[in-house]
């Protein structure tokens, strides 16, 4: 049935949304994670990607997470020359990642999974009032 | 997908009662009609209680971390409709029968 399907389509959605607040985590996590070498490449931002994947069994598109790519945007330099992963001049290569990009991936991530809840409830309040119909 | 298996099944055997109860009537054996509700609301409950299990495999699973809550909630939702429909169905049935039997002969 059409709103059982649609519960297992929400549910997919907020799969795939948990999956891209992983990543999302995992970068603000690592916003300050250094190379271990003096010189060394630091922790690169990766980018959540989601993509449709069509169900023959269920007849229905559901979401599914892709592999999440890296974020080839320039290392932040920050002239710290205790730091041991500074390089000979004195320069330590900070990770990519923008916590206000973060934040707003974050929220839209929040907002998404608030939605598919939103299509849960109601698929699961219409099949109940379907059924409440038998008790009358 | 259970929900509407368990609907249209419990439909189908109710229809066969229908069916089947004047016929047996007139073979002078009444005692077909009650069987065959009784493997319907069996039926039905094991379907429900297929299920059922499902959602619980899923929630322990989860404790376990190794389900995902998502999966769980579906599976317990699923159960939750489809006994709701299985319990709604039987309701009407025996709401049926019961008109029947305060009918004055």
């Amino acid at each position: 049935m059409d709103l059982n399907t649609s519960m297992i389509v929400a549910a997919s959605g907020m799969r795939a949304q948990s999956t891209r607040m992983r990543i999302i985590a995992e970068n603000i996590a690592n916003a300050n994670s250094t190379a271990q070498t003096p010189g060394g490449d630091p922790y690169r931002r990766k980018v959540a990607t989601v993509k449709s994947d069509f169900d023959r069994e269920l007849n229905a598109t559901l979401v599914k997470p892709g592999k999440p790519v890296s974020d080839m945007t320039e290392f932040r330099m920050q002239f710290d020359p205790g730091n041991p992963a500074a390089d000979s001049k004195g320069y330590v290569k900070l990770p990519n990642v923008s916590s206000l990009i973060e934040v707003m991936d974050m929220r839209e991530a929040q907002r998404s999974y608030e939605a598919d809840i939103s299509v849960m409830e109601a698929s699961k309040s219409m099949l109940a009032r379907t059924v409440d119909l038998l008790r009358r | 997908m259970a929900i509407p298996a368990a609907a249209a099944a419990a439909y189908q055997a109710l229809a066969k009662i229908g069916i089947e109860a004047p016929a047996q009537a007139a073979g002078g054996a009444a005692t077909g009609a009650t069987q065959s509700f009784g493997d319907f609301l069996s039926s039905a409950v094991k379907d429900s209680v297929g299920t059922m299990k499902q959602g619980e495999t899923l929630a322990m699973k989860q404790i376990a971390g190794q389900a995902d809550i998502v999966d769980v909630v579906n599976a317990v939702n699923q159960a939750e409709l489809t006994l709701n429909t299985v319990v709604a169905v039987r309701d009407k049935v025996i709401q049926a029968y019961q008109s029947i039997m305060q009918m004055p002969i």
